[in-house]
């Protein structure tokens, strides 16, 4: 009787949370404003507003203008691809400059708190610079600041923080950028009154959220007729990946015209899906991954465009934007800043460097890149 | 016999080396202070008073949940649940707040009261459906992980008014202001287990809990009490946290169980029950948050930190099992 009580109470309770965690589609979290540029491409954006410099500043920095210096590197984990990749970068950066060291040090899970550690110890143990990638754009703001205030450079890449909390961010490609150029491939490819799906890390992720926050402000704009079926978690796991697209696949069936991956392991899982479910040509998929792992895929004809950014010559001109800062190169109110190899990069949203728009891999170029 | 006394013979350590010498928690103590001269002579930064006070800061929130827990391995129990406690009171104290426009006091008092109804959940079916602890906080592991995150949405809560941020962020008397309520938390667990008739208790539940039963000990009603405690104090633990990093998030505390049972147990609280001590965990969370933090700073990264933690804790509970051995003249 006891036992039959607890568990209707437990099942009663297991239902109120699926029930009310699916009751409506997920659009992306935090009620953030979301800004979808405009549908064609030929239709000229209108240029954001020169923003002034909201970025915040260091108290009583040491003048370390053209002598060597020291950095830390805090990304939101270390030992997966991407950040090695990042960490590739930052390394040919500080050889390529000669006077930087950087070491790159973090959690090995994508956690917060543990992540506000980390840059809490490097901050006691004494560094010039911190370079960060945040695993929550708000609760990282209140270590970076104390960063800050004890005269050490902050300079985010990959996900931001609150601006005031770090002097510049490297921003790889704009989110709204990114879920213009998944919206129209998809759209393309599965067709405009289809229906898709979408396999994400977690709800909580930031870079993900927002994306696809930005991708459903977009489509209700530029593709109004594409049915949003569900998004679903996935962590940056392959096997949970590849076991929800092709739960996606067999749930939905007919239905399921695409499949975005919004991580660089959903992306490769759902195209193995869809290969196993042999609906190659049938259920598109569109995704942010990187070359080498989609290159089986994309010569094979089963996914036609890969979304993403150089990851290497993100972490390098974090590296070459932090040296600019601390040789007072980089200054608010600047418009661009010098980046080795990669050029003038061009200064957006008041404290934004921009590493350029997305670059989409498709049959023709995917040979050329080997990362 | 001043010469025996250099002598470390077995039945002679049993008469000449006072008991306390020999306890876990002192050999505990003596190698934390090793540690900490070690890593003080690496690193100039690390025996700071503003180093040592911000680590007390960031001890706090597993500290809060590791006394309890000590409470809950006294009995042979365990409580794997309060990670997820946590993440659920962090997600109902913004969701309070922020959705259904409960003023801040009320949220946090609404939060504290859900964290010490998941706990009594779990200690209901515990002690009336005779459930294991293990299967049973597994479940509500999983459970209250799945509310937090379906309440929340996977939205996050942020702009809480500047006057919560004390707890978190703020210092009282020169020192870190969630460290005095850690330390009042200690002294009161620290007196209930070891000077009250509830104390004794849990150590007779845990020698033998058959036994106690027949002693007419209250065995039920304790067992609920401390793990409906463990349930509040993950609560508190929550909104300590939610104050420190500004944000409420539902993948808060996720993996906590474990720091907390590491502490636990490397303060020599027994898994098996019947042994263990408040001062225990506290020099077992103080060697772990220690070593984490002087390691940090003395440049070795965060993979093998964790590496060399795990060897730690294998290397003291070696140390501890084969004195305690000799001390009972095995």
């Amino acid at each position: 009787m006891k036992l039959g009580l607890a568990a209707a109470f437990l099942s009663a309770t297991l239902l109120a949370g699926t029930a009310s965690a699916a009751d409506k589609r997920w659009d992306g979290a935090d009620d953030l404003p979301v800004n979808p540029l405009a549908c064609s491409a030929g239709e000229a954006n209108a240029a954001p507003a020169a923003r002034p410099y909201d970025g915040g500043r260091p108290t009583n920095a040491a003048d370390k203008t053209g002598k060597p210096i020291t950095l830390v590197d805090v990304p939101k984990l270390i030992g997966i691809g991407y950040f090695n990749a990042t960490t590739k970068g930052m390394q040919d950066a500080a050889k390529a400059l000669g006077n930087v060291t950087v070491k790159t040090d973090g959690p090995t899970e994508a956690k917060i708190d543990e992540q506000i550690k980390f840059i809490d110890n490097y901050i006691t143990s004494g560094v010039d610079g911190i370079l960060f990638a945040a695993n929550d754009p708000v609760a990282i703001a209140p270590v970076l600041k104390k960063a800050l205030s004890k005269g050490i450079h902050v300079v985010g890449y990959d996900a931001n923080s609150t601006p005031d909390a770090r002097e510049w961010f490297v921003n790889q490609a704009e989110f709204n950028g990114i879920a213009k150029a998944m919206m129209d491939s998809m759209a393309k490819e599965a067709g405009e009154d289809k229906s898709f799906a979408i396999v994400t890390s977690t709800f909580t992720t930031p870079n993900q959220a927002r994306w696809i926050a930005e991708m459903w402000a977009y489509a209700q704009k530029c593709h109004p007729k594409l049915k949003w079926l569900e998004t679903v978690e996935a962590q940056e796991d392959n096997n949970l990946s590849f076991n929800q697209a092709t739960t996606l696949i067999n749930k939905h069936g007919d239905k399921l015209a695409g499949l975005f991956g919004m991580t660089s392991v959903a992306t490769p899982a759902s195209a193995e899906a869809v290969t196993k479910a042999k609906l190659c040509g049938k259920v598109a998929v569109v995704g942010l991954a990187t070359p080498n792992a989609m290159k089986p895929y994309v010569n094979a004809d089963c996914v036609k465009s890969v979304v993403l950014w150089n990851p290497v010559d993100l972490g390098y001109a974090a590296i070459y934007v932090m040296r600019a800062v601390v040789d007072g190169k980089l200054k608010p109110g600047a418009t661009s800043v010098e980046a080795g190899k990669l050029g003038q990069l061009n200064v957006v949203n008041g404290s934004e460097v921009l590493l350029g728009s997305p670059f989409i891999f498709t049959k023709q170029n995917i040979k050329d890149f080997d990362f | 016999m001043s010469a025996m006394s250099e002598i470390p013979l077995p039945q002679a350590a049993k008469r000449v080396v006072p008991w306390w010498l020999l306890r876990h928690e002192t050999m505990l103590a003596a190698i934390l202070l090793v540690a900490l001269i070690v890593l003080g002579a690496l690193n100039n930064r690390f025996l700071t008073l503003d180093n040592l006070l911000n680590q007390g800061r960031l001890t706090t929130e597993v500290g809060l949940i590791a006394l309890p827990m000590t409470f809950i391995i006294i009995t042979g129990g365990i409580d794997l649940s309060v990670g997820s406690i946590v993440g659920l009171c962090a997600i109902l104290l913004g969701y309070s707040w922020k959705n259904l426009g409960f003023p801040l006091p009320l949220a946090i008092g609404f939060s504290l009261l859900v964290g010490a109804a998941a706990g009594f959940f779990n200690g209901i079916v515990i002690t009336r459906v005779k459930v294991p602890p293990l299967i049973m906080t597994i479940a509500t592991l999983a459970l209250y992980r799945g509310l937090a995150e379906g309440i929340s949405q996977a939205r996050s809560v942020r702009g809480y008014p500047e006057w919560f941020y004390f707890i978190g962020q703020e210092n009282l008397f020169g020192g870190p202001a969630q460290l005095w309520l850690f330390l009042i938390a200690i002294v009161v667990s620290a007196i209930v287990l070891d000077r009250t008739i509830f104390g004794r208790t849990l150590y007779a539940i845990g020698n033998n809990e058959t036994a106690a039963r027949f002693s007419s000990l209250p065995v039920d009603r304790v067992k609920l009490i401390i793990y409906t405690l463990s349930g509040l104090m993950a609560g508190l633990s929550a909104c300590v946290l939610v104050s420190r990093v500004t944000t409420t998030r539902s993948d808060m505390g996720i993996g906590y169980e474990l720091d907390v049972i590491a502490a636990v147990v490397l303060g020599g609280t027994s898994i098996f029950g019947g042994v263990g001590t408040i001062w225990g965990t506290v020099i077992g969370l103080a060697m772990i948050q220690l070593l984490k933090n002087g390691l940090a700073l003395t440049g070795v990264k965060g993979d093998a930190t964790i590496v060399v933690i795990g060897a730690v804790l294998i290397l003291s509970t070696l140390v501890a099992s084969s004195l305690q051995r000799r001390r009972d003249g095995v």
